[in-house]
C-alpha cells in the first residue's frame, strides 16, 4: 500500500484553507445541469442595453443577440446574408428598397414581428440621434418608411445609396408595442430600454447588472435553426484589466475575451494549454492620420517624407509580433476594393530625405496624437519619431485619452498633425473606409484629415450610385490607389484576430463584423 | 449636549466643503477639451447628431452657466444622467455602494484585528527582533503598490495554490438583493454555499486593501503607545499595583487609540473612495470600477456625482472618528 507522505499540518491546513475559501470549481453553484454555459470577459462595460442608442463594437453582444435585423454579417470576407428579410427589391433608381420579411419571426414575448416593428424602429432611430443615426440620417427622412402589410416593408431614400443594404444590419428591430407601452414623455422607450429587452435575437435576457454586465439564454422560438451544440446560457461579463482577463483564460473562468491582445499576452496563454486561437486576417486598418490643412502637412513631398520614415517591418514583425499584416493602403487586404498589387511605401531613410528637401513650406516640428492606454497608438508614435530624427525631422509624441483626441479630430486648427489610431469595421463595405474618411463631404464627420481630392470625392460619390459591386469595385480600387500617391494617410497593417477560447468549445464561426460575439454560431461540449 | 453641538458645528461645515469640492472637480473635469458627445455619437457621426446631443445634455451652454445648472440639480437631490447608462446618476451609485462598503468593511475590520496588536506588541518590544519585522513589514506594506500587489496575490493564491477565483464578486450572479451585501443577504437566505462563495471572491481584494491599511494601522498604533507609555499617568498605574495586562490594554492603548482612531477613519473613507485600483483588477463592481470608466469616456455628471458621493461619505465618516474621539477623550468635546 502506497504510504501517503503528505505532512500532516500541511494537508490540515490546506483542508482548513478549502473549508474557509468554499473551494470549489468556480460558477459552479449556479451552473444548471446539462446546460452549457459560456462565459466571455469583455474589456468594455456593458452598461446600456439599447440597440439604437449605442453604435460601437466595444458592447455589440447585445445588439447581435439580443436582437435581429433585415440582413446579418456573417463569415470571413464578410458577406451579407438575408436574415429578417427573405428577399428585397431594389428599383431601377436605387432609391426604394422592397424587403419581403420572414413570417414566422416571433419577439421574445411570443408576438410576432412585422413591418410597423421595422418601420417604428427606423424612425426611432431618427428620432432620438443616437446610435446609429448617422448611417441613416442622409438618406432616410423621417416618415418615408413604410409598411406596405404585415410582411413587406419599404424604405425610400433620398437619394442613391448603394451601401444601404450593408447599414440595414444596425437596423436592429425592436418590439414596438412592448417599447411603446413604456415611453415615458415621449422617450421612445429611451430610459426603458437601456435596461431591458424588446429584441427577437437568438438569445434572450435573463439578467442585466450594468456593473457586471447581462446574462443570456437560448431563444427556443426563434425563427433561424441553432447547431447540434450550441450555447444554453451565456455570460457577457466585464472586466476591464488586460492581465485579469489573460488569467480568468487560463484558470478557466471565462471561455473566450477579446481577440487583439498585446502579442505576448496571446504567447502566455498559449504556453498555458488551456486555450485554443482563432486564427484570422480581420478588417481594422491601422493608420496615421495626416492633418492636410496645415502648413506644412499639405506638401504631399513631407507626407510621402512622413511615410517613408515609419519602419513597417521594425513595428508589424518585431513589436507586435507579427499578430498583424502589412496593409499598404486604408482599405484592408481581405476586402474586395483593396488592390491586390498596390505598392504601398517602405522604410527608407535616404528617400524619406529627399522628399524632405522637396518640400517648399518651410518645416516646423510636427506633433503626433498618440492614444494614451493603447500600447499601438504610443508604440507607432515613437517609431515614427525615430525614423523622423534619423532623417532630420522633429517631431514630438503626445499621449492623450480618446475623449480628448476625438473633439480635436473636428476642428482643423486644433487637431494634432498625425494620430496613430483604428479603423474598424462596422460594415462591411470599402465606403467604410474611403469615402467616409477621404471625401471632403465628411469634415467633422469622418474625414478627420481634412483631405480633399476633387477626383476621390466624384469616385467616392459614383460608388454610391452604383449597387452592382464588380461595377464599384475598380472604382474604390483607383481611390486606393490615389490615396496612397498622394499619401493621405500613413497606411501600417491590417490587424489579425486571435480570438481566445476554452478547450470546451468545440468551435467558432469568426465575421470580422463584431468577431465572433455572435454566439449562435458557437459550439460547446456539453 | 457637547456631542450633539459637536456634531452640528461639523455638519454646518458640510455644504461649504461639498461647494468647494464640486467647484473644484467641476473646473477640472471641464478644463480638460475632451467632448463626451462627439465620441457619444460615434466616429462617423454627423455634426449635426453632435450638436443635437451637446444640446440635449446642455454641454453647448457656457462653463458657469452648467455649473449653476448642476449645483442647482444637487440642491434638489439630483446628481444629473449620465450620459452613458442614460440613468440617473444616484441610482448607478447607490447600486455600486454595497459592493464596495462590503469589501471596505471587511478591509477595515481585518485591518484593525491586525494592525492594533501590531503595533501594541511592536511598541511593548521597542527595538527588539519583533520590532524590527514589524516596523519592515509594515513599511513593506505601505510601500507596495496595490496593481502589483493585486496581481502578486492572484498568480499566488488563484493559479499558484488555486484557492480562490481570480476575479468576480460571487458564483454566478449572486442573490437578489436585500442588503446588498452578499455575506449577509446569502446567510439571511440561509444559503451556505453561496455564502463561502462570496467569502472566497472577496478573499484577494479584501486583502489586498487591508495590507496597506493594517500598515498605517499598526504604525500609528505603535507610535502613539510609545508616546503613551512614558506618561505619567502609567507609572501611576503601575505604581499602584494594576496588572501590566490591565494597564496596557485598558489604559495605555485608549489613550493611544485617539490618533489611531483619526488614521483609521482617513483609510476608511480611502477604501471607500480610492478602490479604483484593486476593483479594476479583481472586475470587482463597485464605485472604484464606475470612477474608472466614467473617467475613461469623459461622462461629467458621473464623474462628479462620484466625487459629490464620496466626498459627503468621507465628511460622515471623519464626523464619527470626531465624536468617537470626543467619547474617547474628553478634553475634545
Amino acid at each position: 500500500m502506497p504510504q501517503d507522505t503528505t505532512p500532516a499540518i500541511a494537508r490540515r491546513t490546506l483542508l482548513a484553507g478549502s473549508a474557509l475559501l468554499g473551494m470549489a470549481s468556480p460558477f459552479h453553484v449556479a451552473r444548471a445541469a446539462g446546460r452549457t454555459r459560456y462565459i466571455t470577459a469583455n474589456n468594455n462595460p456593458y452598461d446600456i442595453l439599447d440597440p439604437h442608442q449605442v453604435f460601437d463594437i466595444g458592447r455589440i453582444a447585445i445588439r447581435l443577440n439580443m436582437y435581429d435585423a433585415l440582413v446579418r454579417w456573417v463569415d470571413n470576407p464578410a458577406k451579407l446574408d438575408m436574415w429578417l428579410a427573405e428577399k428585397v427589391d431594389i428599383s431601377a433608381d436605387g432609391l426604394v428598397y422592397t424587403f419581403t420579411l420572414h413570417p414566422n419571426v416571433k419577439f421574445h414575448d411570443g408576438s410576432a414581428l412585422t413591418a410597423t416593428d421595422v418601420v417604428w424602429s427606423m424612425e426611432r432611430i431618427l428620432a432620438i440621434k443616437k446610435g446609429a443615426y448617422g448611417l441613416f440620417s442622409d438618406v432616410v427622412k423621417p416618415g418615408s418608411t413604410k409598411a406596405l402589410d404585415a410582411t413587406h416593408v419599404q424604405f425610400t431614400l433620398t437619394k442613391p445609396f448603394a451601401v444601404f443594404m450593408a447599414v440595414l444590419s444596425e437596423l436592429w428591430v425592436v418590439n414596438s408595442k412592448v417599447v411603446k407601452a413604456n415611453e415615458k414623455n415621449g422617450d421612445w422607450g429611451a430610459e426603458w430600454l437601456t435596461r431591458n429587452e424588446a429584441g427577437s435575437g437568438g438569445y434572450r435576457l435573463k439578467r442585466f447588472d450594468p456593473a457586471i454586465g447581462f446574462q443570456a439564454e437560448r431563444f427556443p422560438g426563434h425563427f433561424k435553426p441553432f447547431g447540434p451544440g450550441a450555447i444554453d446560457d451565456a455570460d457577457f461579463r466585464v472586466s476591464m484589466e488586460t492581465a485579469t482577463r489573460v488569467l480568468g483564460m487560463i484558470k478557466g473562468e471565462f471561455q473566450t475575451t477579446d481577440g487583439y491582445m498585446p502579442a505576448e499576452q496571446v504567447e502566455r496563454m498559449k504556453a498555458s494549454g488551456n486555450v485554443w486561437f482563432k486564427e484570422a486576417e480581420s478588417i481594422r486598418t491601422f493608420y496615421f492620420i495626416m492633418n492636410h490643412s496645415k502648413t506644412p502637412m499639405n506638401d504631399v513631398n513631407l507626407r510621402r517624407a512622413l511615410c517613408c520614415m515609419f519602419d513597417y517591418d521594425g513595428f508589424n514583425n518585431n513589436i507586435l509580433g507579427g499578430t498583424v499584416v502589412r496593409n499598404p493602403g486604408i482599405i484592408p487586404n481581405p476586402m474586395w476594393g483593396a488592390p491586390k498589387d498596390l505598392k504601398g511605401y517602405s522604410y527608407d531613410i535616404d528617400k524619406a530625405k529627399w522628399y524632405l528637401s522637396q518640400v517648399k513650406e518651410k518645416l516646423r516640428p510636427l506633433q503626433i496624437g498618440a492614444m494614451a492606454g493603447y500600447p499601438q497608438s504610443e508604440q507607432g508614435a515613437q517609431m515614427l519619431q525615430a525614423g523622423a530624427a534619423k532623417a532630420g525631422l522633429e517631431i514630438k509624441v503626445v499621449a492623450e485619452p480618446y475623449t480628448t483626441i476625438a473633439p480635436k479630430l473636428d476642428d482643423p486648427d486644433r487637431a494634432h498633425d498625425l494620430v496613430p489610431l483604428w479603423r474598424s469595421a462596422y460594415f462591411a463595405d470599402p465606403h467604410n473606409w474611403t469615402g467616409y474618411l477621404f471625401n471632403s463631404k465628411n469634415f467633422k464627420a469622418g474625414n478627420a484629415s481634412f483631405y480633399k481630392n476633387a477626383r476621390v470625392d466624384e469616385l467616392t460619390e459614383q460608388a454610391l450610385v452604383v449597387t452592382d459591386q464588380e461595377k464599384r469595385r475598380p472604382l474604390y480600387e483607383e481611390v486606393s490607389r490615389i490615396l496612397v500617391d498622394e499619401a493621405a494617410g500613413l497606411f501600417v497593417n491590417n490587424t489579425k484576430f486571435y480570438g481566445p477560447y476554452a478547450k470546451s468549445v468545440k468551435s467558432v464561426r469568426f465575421c470580422p463584423i463584431g468577431d465572433t460575439q455572435d454566439i449562435r454560431w458557437i459550439e460547446m461540449n456539453a | 449636549m457637547r456631542l450633539i453641538a459637536l456634531a452640528l458645528r461639523r455638519c454646518l461645515w458640510m455644504p461649504p466643503t461639498l461647494l468647494g469640492l464640486t467647484l473644484i472637480v467641476f473646473s477640472v473635469s471641464h478644463i480638460i477639451p475632451a467632448d463626451p458627445a462627439r465620441v457619444l455619437a460615434g466616429e462617423n457621426a454627423p455634426i449635426e447628431q453632435v450638436e443635437a446631443l451637446r444640446h440635449r445634455y446642455g454641454l453647448d451652454l457656457p462653463l458657469p452657466q452648467q455649473f449653476l445648472r448642476y449645483v442647482s440639480d444637487v440642491v434638489h437631490g439630483s446628481l444629473g444622467t449620465s450620459l452613458y447608462t442614460q440613468r440617473p446618476v444616484i441610482d448607478d451609485l447607490l447600486e455600486r455602494l454595497p459592493a464596495t462598503f462590503e469589501l471596505a468593511l471587511y478591509a477595515i475590520f481585518l485591518a484593525i484585528l491586525l494592525g492594533l496588536p501590531l503595533g501594541v506588541v511592536s511598541a511593548l518590544k521597542r527595538n527588539s527582533w519583533l520590532d524590527h519585522a514589524v516596523r519592515l513589514v509594515t513599511i513593506t506594506g505601505l510601500a507596495m503598490a496595490a496593481f502589483w500587489l493585486a496581481i502578486l496575490l492572484q498568480l499566488l493564491f488563484s493559479m499558484e495554490w488555486n484557492l480562490t477565483p481570480v476575479q468576480g464578486r460571487i458564483d454566478g450572479w449572486g442573490p437578489d438583493p436585500i442588503t446588498g451585501f452578499y455575506t449577509v443577504d446569502t446567510l439571511i437566505r440561509g444559503d451556505f454555499p453561496m455564502f463561502f462563495s462570496a467569502l472566497r471572491y472577496l478573499f484577494l481584494p479584501m486583502i489586498t486593501l487591508a495590507i496597506p491599511a493594517t500598515a498605517t494601522i499598526a504604525r500609528f498604533t505603535r507610535a502613539g503607545v510609545l508616546n503613551v507609555m512614558n506618561s505619567n499617568f502609567v507609572f501611576y498605574q503601575a505604581a499602584m499595583g494594576l496588572p501590566r495586562r490591565v494597564v496596557i490594554w485598558k489604559y495605555i492603548l485608549r489613550s493611544a487609540l485617539i490618533g489611531t482612531l483619526t488614521q483609521i477613519g482617513l483609510v476608511f473613507g480611502n477604501l471607500l473612495a480610492g478602490a479604483v485600483v484593486v476593483e479594476t483588477v479583481f472586475s470587482w463592481p463597485g464605485l472604484g470600477t464606475f470612477a474608472y470608466n466614467s473617467i475613461l469616456q469623459s461622462d461629467y455628471n458621473a464623474i462628479m456625482g462620484f466625487t459629490l458621493f464620496t466626498g459627503s461619505v468621507f465628511i460622515g465618516v471623519n464626523l464619527l472618528v470626531d465624536i468617537a474621539q470626543a467619547v474617547l477623550d474628553p478634553r475634545g468635546r
